[in-house]
């Protein structure tokens, strides 16, 4: 029984490999094949690349000056974080929250079974994460240090340990989220703030990089110091993958003593926690009258209240909202070094305004409101289309949301620009409409593909807004656009000026724009209506 | 209230429904039965204006819904089968919302929601996200706002699933109160003593084509309505 469970368990997981759910077909033979390779691709040669490179950076000055023990702590930690970060929704997803939860529990299987099969699950992904890190940590190591017999064993151990600790620590967290989650009133909030925090770290270490990986090699030898002397088992994890007998036999027994103790608890709980439905804070309802809304207002209403419904829309499709506020102020703060940067560089007046304009284009790209959004009505599409309303009622508001989501960060990102450029009066101008005009075209061309590429079999939100041709057309498409715009300026410059080049655009945009518009009024709403 | 003539849909392999013809009357309930695939969910979608069709015309109050959409889903109410709403709003945002729409002034709504609300034992809970809702719940919610507006003609497919023996009965009287003051119901359901006890004409279809309608005493005559109904789905090919 245990062995039809895991094959069940491994299906699962590797489930979009072999079938399309957006069209509902098993996939060919050929297409699962051409997957599974460009995933291993993209696992092994990028991500594992990747850290490969990091490797060869630490390996050689660690381990020069015996410190090898820190080379494996630091990348331990790092297998532990993209492990953990991999693995930590997939354990809440998959062990509490999995659709046949209900239909295993129903059936006469021992219920210790149905755990180790979804935490085989769980291990799996953990494993996969981790080892995209500590493999080619290993190797780099094989080949930099060249260890003994010790150093060889170690590591290799090393290797299955920290996906024994992923494994724990994915586990205690996901039972912790799903403790958590219950009890919780404002997900919605809580997921976009934390994911904005975490952005914002993710941007912080991956801008200061290179600077704090030279701060760590030269002042490894103190780091070390403090980690042997504060955080012992660090000190001893780090042992192990030096080939340290010692500290291998104690990370083993404590993580095996780790990994029991977790087996213990979850299950323990995991048929309560499995069963128990989230509570939802009952709130009182209290009759009052409210103010009649117009048609418009009210289907606007309705567009901001999906958007705040869900992280998933509002992290993935506006994003650039908060990237371009960043950068205003960011050139509020530092605009006095970029005018002198430009003051030295030989280009022509105007073409720095121009630049960031296509630029601020270019963040603006990173929403992609509207492209999801026919997708997103899902089986409640009906509603919208019963409605007594013109189906152009109902793209309109789409088109208003991404809009007001959009296009004021965008002026106040453009004034930013003037601001620090100090630009004459028409170029100014220019500066704050074409940003405006191009956000009104890719939010019209988002809707248009969208129209003609629906995808309403999505079982989770994720599917909608981060797959399809609308959203890769949405955000590639504008940044291509964008950046073709910039080499026409680039190769225009000494011919035409920046303000006839940017008031050229925005009546090219602006046109295409009015077509964009007139086909959702006519052909888009006809094909609305009967979607 | 409602002239179906002659309405024809096809999808590629086959006629889902095959020139069909109804007039439904104000102030009648009238019943859509047939087997699963008949052609049912199709015919109400047509005449909800959400499916196109291939042939034939659907006349709501007059209007065509081809030709006049707006004007027609300003007379109607539709509830399909599975009540799929708005899972992020509450349930009080979704009738506001409905009601907005449809241009229900505030004293008004106040009133019928009310009324509704408190006749299917839901003003307690529409505070709550519709995500929060049981499918009985939902299915209740959907009925209020359609009846929120007063519609003249309520096309609902399936009305009666997820709904307990009360909210079922509260559903009965209700759409009988809306024919006794002129509206129209047209209804399709499997449950065929509903039917039988609850119709004034019905229709019975069967591979998209219409096998017999009428008031119920001419389709069934002296028989139960399962009878008639099992006896024309074993002849009629």
């Amino acid at each position: 029984m245990l062995k039809i469970l895991l094959k069940k368990q491994l299906y699962e997981l590797n489930y979009t490999f072999f079938y399309d759910r957006k069209r509902g077909k098993a996939r060919s033979k050929a297409t699962s094949i051409t997957y599974i390779v460009l995933y291993a691709l993209l696992m092994i040669v990028v991500i594992g690349g990747m850290f490969a490179g990091l490797s060869a950076m630490l390996c050689s000055p660690l381990t020069s000056i015996g410190l090898d023990w820190l080379y494996f702590d630091i990348m331990t930690l790092m297998a532990l974080l993209l492990g953990v970060f991999g693995g930590v929704f997939n354990t809440y997803s998959s062990l509490y929250k999995a659709k046949d939860n209900d239909l295993m529990l129903s059936l006469p299987i021992p219920t210790r079974y149905i755990l180790i099969t979804r935490l085989l699950g769980v291990y799996i992904m953990g494993l996969m994460f981790s080892a995209v890190v500590i493999v080619p940590a290993v190797i780099v190591y094989f080949v930099v240090a060249k260890p003994a017999f010790a150093g060889v064993v170690g590591s290799i151990m090393l290797v299955i340990l920290v996906s024994v600790f992923v494994f724990i620590l994915s586990c205690a967290l996901g039972w912790v989220v799903a403790k958590v989650s219950s009890k919780l009133k404002s997900k919605s909030l809580i997921v976009v703030v934390l994911s904005l925090v975490f952005f914002g770290l993710y941007y912080f270490v991956c801008f200061n990089a290179s600077e704090l990986l030279q701060k760590l090699i030269l002042n490894a030898a103190g780091i070390g110091e403090s980690i042997k002397g504060s955080a012992y088992i660090l000190y001893a994890v780090g042992r192990c993958g030096a080939g340290d007998w010692a500290s291998l036999g104690i990370v083993t027994v404590s993580t095996a003593a780790l990994l029991a103790l977790t087996y213990y608890v979850l299950s323990r709980s995991f048929i309560k926690i499995a069963t128990t439905p989230d509570k939802v804070a009952k709130r009182e309802y209290r009759a009052q009258t409210v103010k009649m809304r117009s048609v418009s207002a009210a289907l606007l209403w309705r567009e901001f209240r999906r958007y705040l419904s869900s992280p998933t829309y509002i992290l993935n499709c506006s994003l650039g909202t908060v990237f371009m506020i960043f950068v205003g102020v960011f050139l509020l703060i530092n605009g006095g070094e970029l005018t002198e940067l430009v003051e030295y560089l030989p280009f022509a007046d105007g073409f720095m305004p121009v630049i960031l304009t296509i630029f601020v284009c270019i963040i603006s790209c990173m929403n992609d409101l509207t492209a999801p959004s026919v997708s997103l009505e899902g089986k409640s599409l009906w509603i919208a289309q019963t409605l007594p309303v013109a189906p152009k009622a109902v793209l309109w508001a789409k088109l208003k949301l991404h809009m007001l989501l959009t296009a004021v960060p965008e002026l106040f990102l453009s004034a930013c620009v003037c601001i620090v450029l100090r630009p004459d009066a028409a170029l100014c101008a220019l500066c704050l409409i074409f940003p405006v005009v191009f956000t009104v075209f890719n939010a019209a061309l988002g809707l248009i593909i969208n129209l003609k590429h629906p995808n309403f079999t999505w079982q989770t939100e994720t599917a909608a807004v981060k797959q399809g041709e609308s959203v890769m057309i949405a955000i590639f498409g504008g940044w291509i656009i964008a950046a073709l715009l910039a080499g026409i300026y680039y190769l225009l410059s000494s011919k035409l000026g920046a303000a006839a080049f940017l008031a050229l655009a925005s009546v090219l945009f602006g046109a295409a724009s009015a077509w964009e518009l007139k086909w959702l009024g006519t052909r888009g709403s006809e094909i609305f209506r009967y979607l | 209230m409602l002239d179906i003539k002659g309405l024809t849909k096809c999808y590629v392999e086959k006629k889902a429904v095959d020139d069909l013809s109804l007039h439904i009357a104000p102030g009648t309930i009238y019943g859509f039965i047939g087997h699963n695939g008949a052609g049912k969910t199709t015919t109400l979608r047509s005449v909800a204006g959400i499916l196109d069709f291939d042939e034939g015309e659907i006349l709501i109050g007059g209007l065509s819904i081809k030709a006049d959409p707006i004007g027609c889903k300003r007379q109607f109410a539709y509830i399909p089968d599975n009540p799929d709403l708005y899972e992020y709003m509450t349930g009080i945002k979704y009738l506001n919302f409905i009601a907005d729409i449809f241009g229900v002034g505030s004293e008004e709504r106040r009133e019928r929601i009310s009324k509704y609300a408190d006749l299917f034992e839901l003003t307690n809970d529409l505070a709550q996200p519709i995500s929060a809702y049981s499918h009985g719940m939902k299915q209740k919610l959907a009925i209020i706002s359609a009846w929120l507006h007063e519609p003249k003609l309520v096309i609902m497919d399936e009305p009666f699933v997820g709904l307990d023996p009360k909210a079922s009965h509260i559903l009965k009287g209700m759409m009988r109160e809306l024919c006794d003051n002129g509206g129209a119901i047209f209804f399709s359901t499997h449950v065929l003593e509903v039917a039988e006890k609850l119709c004034d004409q019905v229709a019975i279809i069967k591979g998209g084509r219409l096998i017999r309608s009428g008031t119920m005493a001419q389709v069934k005559g002296d028989d139960s309505l399962e009878e008639v109904f099992l006896e024309l789905e074993d002849t009629s090919c």
